[in-house]
């Protein structure tokens, strides 16, 4: 099929919004004196990121594009660009967003392009832009070959994902405290995206959506914020650097050295690209099964409570386990 | 959008957001006290059990001694980074010293410290 359908790059349309809506949250923090906080170099590396987001799409997007195209070629179904289909397309596209999201804390490979949104330890609607460099690396484009297969024109699935960005950047402010009730039950909001921002034990791996929080729900990755367990923003293991190179390319410059150390086996040089991380060959690291386990230690206070439910309750100190 | 206008928002954007943080204030290094950096040291290693803490002078750096091994605290703009000392070069620096960590994510941290502060730190920081 080579029927030409075309949709606007959203993305690229609402970078103006983008930009109002940092002043207005700059604003409203100075004003109010609460709902967050800005410093100056981290929403700078964060803006910068974002823009080589967009650049990188330039220089790169035509990869994914061209192998989308390729499935639309071989594809023998075609359901059209109603709005029903781009609704049906939104939804199935965030289902994909959530599992791309998923892999992306739970494969070392897919997080070495990911890492970056979760370097600052701020948490604004500047850090939304904190966006990596190197996703067409991690080749997660092909969980979005299904929807190509089933007859979503490419340029649909690209729009749909665009929005599904979109909507993800008002999130990541603390200026919003929680939404009505039956709308944190289904949609992702800043409450239920803090925590997934969160370097705390309890909200390691935790809430994946996109758009619909569902998706943690069904899958058991739901952990909501906790107003006894406020939110530390950043990594397990903080980096030291405003540097946007430093920031887009550090954890593919530490699994290169890790799967590159003499003395390895084959499967440990590949567990060091694709297992969670924190895995390491000696056990020098902990991964997040091991860091909740070793806060369990220090808290069995919260044993069963969210974010702790995998651990047994009757129990305790139980010993980490090296992955 | 054509890509003049994109770049034009995308750059001018970015230099305004800088001016106003910067103009107004939000480019102030966090000061530590021994307390905070006490604290601060254990949301970043929170398995730790601190010994004591020394404070730079100018309030953005500490060395942190613990049951196991010794760990440098430095602000990183409104917040701080963390990191044990265990593979590290230690080199002089105008100001203080230069830690160089061997870490692409934390190239290194310069330490301010006057001439007294930094002849303790460095037997502090010399390996058993």
């Amino acid at each position: 099929m080579t029927d030409h359908v075309t949709f606007p790059d959203a993305v690229q349309w609402a970078v103006p919004f983008f930009i109002a809506a940092i002043l207005a949250e700059f604003l409203w923090i100075a004003v109010k004196g609460r709902g967050g906080r800005y410093e100056t170099r981290d929403a700078v590396t964060s803006l910068i990121m974002g823009a080589g987001n967009i650049a990188s799409g330039f220089l790169l997007g035509f990869i994914a594009y061209a192998f989308f195209m390729w499935l639309w070629q071989i594809t023998p179904l075609n359901l059209g660009t109603s709005i029903p289909v781009i609704l049906l397309c939104f939804v199935l596209d965030d289902f994909r967003y959530y599992w791309v999201h998923r892999f992306g804390h739970r494969i070392r490979w897919v997080w070495a392009s990911h890492v970056n949104h979760h370097s600052s330890q701020h948490y604004n609607l500047t850090t939304a832009l904190r966006q990596t460099w190197t996703y067409t690396f991690t080749f997660m484009m092909v969980v979005r070959a299904p929807l190509i297969l089933l007859g979503f024109h490419p340029a649909m699935v690209l729009f749909v994902g665009g929005l599904n960005l979109i909507y993800q950047f008002w999130i990541h402010t603390e200026a919003i405290g929680k939404m009505p009730r039956w709308f944190e039950a289904v949609m992702n909001t800043p409450s239920h995206h803090r925590a997934h921002h969160g370097r705390n034990a309890r909200y390691l791996d935790c809430n994946y959506a996109g758009v619909f929080i569902i998706w943690d729900k069904l899958f058991g990755t739901f952990v909501p914020e906790q107003e006894d367990d406020r939110v530390d923003y950043g990594l397990v293991h903080n980096i030291g650097t405003f540097n946007p190179l430093r920031v887009a390319f550090h954890e593919w410059v530490g699994i290169w050295r890790d799967a590159t150390q003499p003395g390895l086996t084959m499967r440990q040089r590949l567990a060091y690209c694709f297992a969670p991380p924190g895995y390491s060959h000696d056990g020098s690291r902990d991964n997040s099964e091991q860091i909740k386990a070793k806060h369990l230690d220090r808290h069995p206070e919260d044993r069963g409570t969210p974010g702790f439910e995998q651990f047994d309750t009757k129990q305790p100190n139980t010993q980490a386990k090296q992955a | 959008m054509p890509l003049e206008i994109l770049l034009v928002l995308v750059v001018g954007g970015i230099a305004g957001i800088t001016l106003l943080l910067h103009l107004s204030g939000r480019s102030r290094l966090r000061v530590l006290s021994p307390e905070l950096a006490w604290s601060e040291w254990l949301r970043h290693a929170p398995d730790d059990a601190i010994i004591d803490v020394t404070v730079a002078h100018d309030g953005h750096a500490a060395l942190i001694r613990t049951e196991s091994g010794n760990g440098l605290l430095w602000s990183f703009g409104a917040d701080t980074v963390a990191r044990h000392l265990l593979d590290f070069d230690l080199l002089d620096h105008p100001q203080g010293f230069e830690v160089q960590f061997h870490d692409f994510g934390t190239p290194k941290a310069i330490i301010h410290l006057d001439e007294r502060e930094r002849r303790h730190w460095q037997h502090l920081m010399e390996p058993a």
